[in-house]
């Protein structure tokens, strides 16, 4: 008989960081798919200058 | 190959004097933490404002021994930005002096939209604002939970900690906010035209 099995994995490999059960329990990728491509169009990340100016300060508080 | 140091072996070597850990700290989170900051914060200076003075309260909190590792440093310096935040508006409040500015960041800041052609440059830029704007016309404790989550990638259990609200009102939050922006989205028409 061919048999043709998945992978053995252990408990400890399940990657599971990243991931919210409770996301994943309710669903909201799914059902409100459309929404969070939507939100995935903004993505605000501080300027080259803001963070300059952030490192300057924490160095001039050492 | 080479380990990457996880948050709280940075902030040891921060605390013994080696510097550039927390910039390699900041490097690592400032995404996050700016995200939350400048969507919830419609003027885009105040926003900048708070941002620098969540990581200086960080600074100090660190060297004043208030840190203690649980392996979540960046919902710690999320709820530091949530206080910032709060107590701003306290302020505002006191002050009764609400600022209505409306807030555009430079969302451009980007090599790329130089190349790009002027048309879907300014298709794009409308798809942003609306989104901002949806994102803005949502009630506080809404928006804050769908930027928290979406943005800055914190789990409900650590939105819930951070609100100081149950895991079920940060869930219960989010399915409203995602209804209401939904309905919006009808309301307003508003797609995504450009990919």
């Amino acid at each position: 008989m061919a048999l043709t099995s998945t992978p053995f994995l252990s408990y400890h490999e399940i990657q599971v960081d990243k991931i919210d059960i409770y996301d994943d329990a309710y669903g909201f990728y799914q059902e409100f798919n459309d929404v969070m491509n939507l939100l995935e169009q903004v993505k605000p990340v501080p300027s080259k200058r803001l963070t300059k100016r952030l490192i300057e300060r924490v160095r001039q508080m050492n | 190959m080479k380990k990457t140091m996880s948050d709280y072996e940075l902030i040891e070597k921060f605390v013994k004097g080696e510097q550039s850990c927390f910039e390699t700290l900041i490097q690592r989170h400032k995404n996050k933490v700016f995200a939350y900051i400048s969507l919830y914060i419609r003027d885009q200076a105040l926003a900048e404002d708070l941002f620098q003075d969540t990581f200086l309260k960080v600074i100090q909190s660190v060297k004043s021994g208030k840190y203690y590792d649980n392996g979540k440093f960046i919902s710690w310096v999320m709820r530091i930005a949530h206080n910032l935040i709060i107590d701003h508006f306290r302020r505002v409040k006191q002050l009764n002096t609400v600022s209505n500015d409306d807030y555009e960041s430079d969302l451009f800041n980007s090599k790329k939209f130089a190349e790009a052609n002027v048309e879907d440059h300014m298709i794009k830029k409308q798809i942003q604002k609306d989104i901002r704007n949806l994102i803005s016309q949502l009630p506080d404790d809404q928006r804050e939970v769908v930027i928290l989550r979406h943005y800055s990638g914190l789990s409900f259990k650590e939105i819930a900690d951070i609100t100081d609200v149950s895991i079920n009102t940060a869930l219960g939050r989010m399915r409203y906010a995602l209804i209401n922006m939904r309905k919006m989205m009808e309301e307003k028409k508003i797609s995504l035209t450009f990919n």
